[in-house]
């Protein structure tokens, strides 16, 4: 047992709305440099895992590790589980970076202080060290001359670059995307696919709910398909694209090429 | 009309009727302050899961707005007095006569109203802030507190901002009724003035002008901090 925990452990995650069975019994895990795709059709729980990754939603079921520091959980009303400890979730979620469909920037604050925010009040950054770790990262992914902008005076294809230079700037141990292009027009999809791209051979660890094939299969180096709440098929994205065993998953890769 | 009753004083009533829109600002901005504290706890009641603690501020804003603000300061005023002599003389056994201070039993009144309207206006903003961005905060560790501090105070104050200016519109208004119980503010300084001289115009005009001056210099007041409020915010 000599070799480093995993970054992120997902284990028989079950969560249901209401009557509605959302995830199964969901586990996966990843290491520091997996680029994980999920993909799988609409409804198919794929922001309802991740958002309970960290606990957006809390699993009904299941146990959450991160970097070896396990969730801690206590049984809740009806059976279900909770958050036994609020400050610990709120640490491991400042270790867990969250990129958004919809951005979700902060409108009332410029780019810069969006980047800033986290780092100097949550993880008590000096006020300079936090701006000059957010401008480099502004510029990285190439946004650092609009740093005094608001949220609102940027096209959403900038807006989500920013939202990816929010999240890298808490040093976070693994990147969660959730259908980061999805909102974007068109011809704005390439720019943050270029980022997130860069991410992947920086060795950044991240999970990704995309319904961008292309990414998926040539970015990432292992691939989950969910169907109806359970990961119906996994491996790397050659294997999973090129010879896809569930008749479903072959039947979802081919409707969305 | 006749100006020179308006001299600065012994002689005229230039020096009372300010002295009354002092009055008037004074009673008008603590009644304010103390409805937007009101207001943002009822709202936040408003907002909770517990259904007594809806329910009970749902009974508050729909007294408050149904009845006529007359007959709360009146029932305040007798009420409260009321009170306060059987608290002295039952607990103190003090036996004199004593009335509710006029100027709190004012603030008190209006402040109850302020803080019904302002309810609304702040349980709208706080509703209005997007979801996904106190999630964000979440999503970065944000405990409560700094949620709240950080994310949400800023956002409601600006969605609050315009409603609020209207709240304070119909405080400043409101106040005059405080003139029934005797508190020497604008209106009643008016009265005064008018019931002494006979020329009641003269002092009703003087009292337009100053409500006038106030609205108006509170009016570009508001004006301001909403454009401050709103920096950022794309206005097409
Ligand atoms: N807060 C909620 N309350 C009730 N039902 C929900 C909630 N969140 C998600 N659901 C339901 O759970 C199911 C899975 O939703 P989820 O958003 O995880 O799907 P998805 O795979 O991300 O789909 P998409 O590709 O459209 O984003 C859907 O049927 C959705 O309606
Ligand atoms: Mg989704």
């Amino acid at each position: 047992m000599d070799q480093p925990a995993a970054a992120l452990v997902a284990e028989d995650i079950h969560k249901s709305f209401g009557l509605l069975a959302v995830l199964k019994g969901i586990s996966m895990v990843a290491h520091d440099g997996d680029v994980i795709s999920i993909i799988g059709s609409s409804g198919s729980g794929k922001s309802t895992f991740l958002r309970c990754v960290n606990f957006l939603e809390t699993p009904d079921r299941g146990r959450i590790v991160v970097g070896g520091e396990e969730i801690r959980l206590k049984a809740g009303r009806n059976g279900r589980t909770m958050a036994a400890d609020r400050a610990q979730i709120d640490r491991l979620r400042s270790r867990l970076g969250m990129v958004f469909q919809s951005f979700n920037l902060w409108s009332h604050m410029t780019v810069l202080h969006n980047v800033m925010e986290g780092p100097v009040h949550v993880l008590k950054l000096p006020k300079a060290e936090a701006r000059d770790k957010a401008l480099a990262l502004l510029e990285d992914v190439g946004i650092a001359e609009k740093h005094d902008a608001y949220p609102a005076e940027l096209s959403g294809g900038q807006q989500q670059r920013v939202a990816i230079a929010r999240a890298l700037c808490m040093d976070p141990q693994v990147l969660l995307f959730d259908e980061p292009t999805s909102a974007l027009d068109p011809e704005l999809v390439g720019e943050v696919l270029v980022v997130m791209r860069d991410l992947a051979e920086a060795g950044r660890t991240m999970i990704v709910v995309t319904h961008e094939m292309g990414f998926a299969r040539e970015v990432s180096n292992e691939t989950i398909f969910l169907h109806n709440g359970r990961v119906e098929e996994q491996a790397p994205p050659a294997e999973l694209f090129g010879n896809p065993k569930s008749e479903r998953c072959r039947q979802f890769l081919a409707s969305s090429l | 009309m006749d100006l020179t009753l308006l001299g600065w004083g012994d002689r005229g009533w230039g020096d009372e009727m300010v002295f009354g829109a002092m009055m008037t600002l004074a009673v008008a901005a603590s009644s304010y302050l103390l409805g937007i504290v009101i207001g943002a706890g009822a709202a936040a009641m408003k907002l909770s899961h517990w259904l007594v603690l809806r329910w009970l501020a749902d009974v508050y804003t729909t007294i408050i707005r149904g009845i006529p603000e007359l007959l709360v300061i009146y029932l305040v005023f007798f009420g409260g007095g009321a009170l306060l002599r059987t608290i002295a003389k039952g607990v103190f056994g003090y036996g004199e006569f004593i009335d509710l201070p006029i100027f709190i039993t004012g603030m008190i009144c209006i402040g109850l109203s302020a803080g019904a309207y302002s309810t609304e206006v702040i349980r709208g903003a706080v509703l209005a802030v997007p979801r996904g961005q106190i999630e964000a905060a979440r999503a970065v560790g944000m405990g409560k507190v700094l949620r709240f501090r950080r994310i949400l105070v800023p956002q409601v104050a600006r969605y609050a901002l315009p409603g609020l200016g209207n709240v304070w519109q119909l405080t400043l208004k409101e106040t005059s009724l405080i003139s029934v119980i005797g508190l020497v503010e604008v209106m009643r300084q008016a009265t005064v003035g008018a019931g002494s001289t006979k020329e009641p115009f003269t002092f009703y005009i003087t009292a337009f002008v100053l409500y006038l001056g106030l609205a108006s210099i509170s009016n570009r007041g508001f004006l301001r901090a909403e454009t401050w409020a709103n920096r950022g915010v794309r206005t097409s």
